[in-house]
């Protein structure tokens, strides 16, 4: 399956008190908040964060043939030797799968498989997703930096983790290239770069589904560090009255029940604040409780 | 899972984050909700043509969000009266005289003019409080406490609301009580309902002959229910019905108010004896009498259609009571984005009643008095009709500031079958006229 | 004839109750949360004018209930 690829271009707006730099990139629109008055200047950095993120985009597409991660599961058992990017990015997520008790685990991306988040009542039979489940589990994997080998028919999906990784990037690239005050959004994972000078703090709307009449979304100052969100907007399915998220537990194969509609995490890096919030989904019912033991600011959002 | 291990993930995290990135420990995240107080705030003139009533107000309103949703709104309202107000009386082709309602002292109105009392300046301050929290995930509870005075009114108030939200939020239903208690204690004590209005020297202030008593304070009892829905009807369009039933009871009189005996046949005011040394009406005048109680059924509908940035406000309100006045109002607003944060709003209210059934332009002299009679021109069968028009914008501080001016206009309906002799050729329903210009400023969170 | 008209907004309630199909999902409810979309968007302004016809005409409310009585009617 090849998705249609949206027109790789930058366009360069004004914001209040600030340039806004605007692309698509990882089917999300994304902008650069700028604290400069240039607008070539503007351009030339949106440009180095739209390259950051196309490449990371390109790297790690599950629908680009020829990448790492197409090489990777095609390869049929074989050994793949990988980059020392991707080996990170590998190491990575071995943490998170211990750190999560198995439940985040890269190589669950199989389970699309049988399950397909459509809004319908689709939902697979309890034997497919066994069948399905013999191909999922990071303790089916050998993984030896930077020798990465699975059993035939498993596959991995850096989905998760590449978003947040590609706005972090993104942020030290322009730390490096500029002294001004950047807000770095990708389709609502964002990360801030120098505290701002022109205003007290950036200000960051938190989508929520719930309008009660006084607050729909909340409004956040965000003067240094990250938000990102996970969540189940548009990718579910109904089946008897029972909704069943896209959030899917890769030891048993079948969604985690109870997750919240959405879970919004503020912490230092982007990257960090991803994994808590997908951690937090993962723990359906406990979210919220998992998120208080780890002291950090977050929205949970459950309709 | 012990509480140590759980902190282990945020430490461990930001480890394997820190051999990901590559880069050092990232400063730590400061990030704040926008708490904190807001304030609305605003000035109002309303002026009616013709010496009539003019009214400066000075209200704030301040709210806060705390955590978890919880929700406090502070008011306060400062305002000052001045002008004249029609007294019931009629025109006539004569000049009349009636007693002040703190009585020592009469007032004249030429001939061919409405009888306006112009006694009135009166200060009124208002204050009301409001909290209102989640009730569980889908309901939302709220209290509130209100409070006026003024000269001679004492208003207190409570009420309390829940309402609950279903079907995904779309739909939300809600049940409101409020119950009031208020005291009138009127300038020169309470007339008794229909009786003749006293000559001004008649201040002994006892019960009595002259009409007049200087008794303990009138009250007003007042329980008020609204049921509501709200649901919503596409992306675009949200609609509101409510319900609402409001019982008042006690002294719904407005004491400073009378009714003129007229001549069966001419239609003209009867002239009473005036004694000498005494300063008393030129002619006969009784003080009003409401009934003890009023109970009011209102529909009210509203709708809010979005389309392509303008919003359309259209909603109507039916209200029927038992003083068989019933009334219409049609209100259209429609919100015209203009620019950057800058809007035009164009404001049409349609408004119409039906007279009380004790409402009567005038008694006639000679027969029996009804039990209930006004002549307020407020109770009487009108039309009214406001237009106006808003403009909104943003400060270059980022607040958002309005002004509005509105004409709104009163026309009463009067069959000539109501009226008697020389009433016909005469003005006999005081038209009103007013202005209402406000300034609008919004500061804080 | 009151009485009908009274039943008439009663079943406009219950008839709208029935829509429980009606609505939006939860990420449609963009337009919604605008604060122009609110049922009342100024408070005060409402206030305001709530009490000016209040004391001009003689009926009151429908919204909800107001700040508190005067004694202007």
């Amino acid at each position: 399956m090849t998705s249609a690829r949206p027109e790789r271009s930058i366009s360069v707006e004004e914001g209040e008190g600030c340039l806004r730099g605007q692309f698509q990139a990882m089917a999300s629109p994304c902008e650069v908040l700028c604290e400069i008055d240039d607008h070539s200047e503007a351009r030339r950095l949106t440009s180095i964060a739209a390259a950051e993120a196309w490449r990371i985009e390109d790297k790690f597409s599950r629908y680009l043939p020829g990448n790492i991660i197409d090489r990777i599961n095609d390869a049929a058992g074989k050994a793949v030797a990988v980059d020392p990017e991707t080996s990170q990015l590998i190491d990575f997520a071995e943490s998170l799968h211990n750190l999560s008790e198995g439940r985040f685990d890269i190589t669950s991306g199989v389970l699309r498989q049988v399950w397909r988040f459509d809004g319908s009542s689709n939902i697979p039979t309890a034997a497919a997703v066994k069948k399905v489940l013999r191909r999922v589990g990071w303790h089916r994997v050998k993984w030896n930096t930077p020798q990465l080998q699975m059993l035939p028919g498993m596959e991995i999906d850096l989905g998760g983790i590449g978003k947040e990784y590609a706005v972090d990037r993104a942020a030290t690239l322009l730390r490096d290239e500029s002294v001004a005050s950047f807000l770095v959004n990708f389709g609502g994972d964002l990360a801030v770069v120098r505290e701002p000078r022109r205003r007290k703090a950036w200000k960051v709307g938190i989508e929520s589904a719930n309008t009660k009449s006084r607050d729909a979304g909340k409004l956040l100052s965000l003067q240094i560090g990250a938000l990102a969100t996970s969540g189940d907007a548009r990718r579910y399915l109904l089946h008897e009255q029972i909704r069943y998220s896209h959030i899917l537990d890769p030891l048993t194969g079948w969604p985690v029940p109870d997750a919240p509609h959405s879970v919004t995490v503020a912490a230092d890096t982007c990257t960090q604040a991803g994994m808590l919030s997908t951690l937090a989904m993962l723990k359906g019912a406990q979210a919220e409780t998992f998120l208080d033991a780890q002291m950090v600011r977050y929205w949970c959002d459950r309709g | 899972m012990s509480n140590k291990n759980k902190l282990n993930i945020t430490s461990a995290l930001a480890a394997a984050t820190c051999t990901l990135l590559g880069s050092g420990a990232a400063e730590p995240v400061q990030a704040q909700e926008e708490l904190g107080w807001g304030f609305n705030t605003a000035l109002l003139y309303y002026g009616e043509d013709d010496n009539r009533v003019q009214d400066l107000s000075l209200s704030v309103l301040g709210q806060r969000t705390y955590l978890d949703d919880k929700f406090l709104s502070l008011g306060l309202t400062l305002d000052t009266l001045t002008g004249a107000s029609p007294n019931g009386a009629l025109p006539q082709s004569v000049a009349q005289t009636f007693t002040q309602p703190s009585g020592g002292k009469t007032y004249t109105t030429p001939a061919g003019e409405f009888p306006y009392d112009d006694t009135f300046r009166d200060t009124r301050v208002a204050i009301s409080g409001n909290w209102q929290q989640p009730l569980g995930r889908m309901s939302l509870f709220n209290v509130g406490a209100s409070a006026s005075k003024e000269y001679d009114y004492l208003h207190l108030g409570l009420n309390a609301k829940f309402s609950h939200d279903f079907n995904q939020r779309n739909t939300t239903v809600s049940a409101g009580l409020a119950i009031s208690q208020d005291e009138l204690d009127p300038v020169g004590g309470t007339p008794t309902g229909l009786t003749e209005m006293i000559s001004a020297s008649d201040d002994d202030g006892e019960d009595g002959e002259g009409g007049r008593r200087k008794g303990p304070a009138e009250s007003k009892d007042i329980i008020d229910v609204v049921f509501g829905i709200t649901q919503v009807i596409s992306r675009n369009f949200l609609v509101q019905v409510n319900y609402s039933y409001s019982d008042s009871s006690g002294y719904l009189s407005d004491p400073y108010k009378v009714l003129t005996a007229v001549d069966g046949v001419t239609g003209d005011v009867v002239p009473v004896p005036q004694l000498p040394g005494i300063d008393g009406p030129s002619h006969l005048y009784y003080y009003e009498h409401r009934p003890d109680s009023r109970a009011k059924h209102s529909i009210y509908t509203q709708g809010k259609y979005y389309m392509d940035g303008k919003v359309l406000d259209l909603s109507y309100r039916y209200m029927t009571d038992d003083w068989e006045i019933n009334s219409h109002t049609i209100d259209a607003r429609l919100r015209w984005p203009t620019g950057d944060n800058r809007y035009l709003e164009p404001h049409l209210r349609f408004y119409s009643q039906t007279a009380a059934d004790f409402y009567t332009l005038s008694l006639v002299d000679g027969d029996a008095l009804p039990e209930y009679a006004s002549a307020d021109y407020r109770l009487g069968d009108f039309d009214a009709i406001t237009a106006g028009l808003k403009y909104g914008w943003k400060t270059g501080g980022g607040n958002d500031m309005s002004v509005r001016l509105e004409l709104y206009r009163q026309s009463g309906n009067i069959s000539s079958t109501d009226l008697i002799g020389n009433q016909v050729g005469r003005d006999n329903y005081p038209d009103l006229n007013a202005i209402i210009f406000q300034v609008g400023y919004k500061f804080g969170k | 004839m009151r009485i009908s008209v009274l039943l008439a907004g009663l079943s406009v309630i219950a008839t709208l109750s029935g829509c429980s199909s009606m609505g939006v999902e939860a990420w449609e409810r963009d337009v919604l949360a605008k604060d122009e979309m609110q049922l009342t968007t100024d408070a005060l302004e409402a206030a305001t004018d709530d009490h000016i016809y209040f004391s001009k005409e003689a009926s009151s409310g429908g919204r909800g209930f107001g700040g508190g009585g005067c004694g202007c009617n």
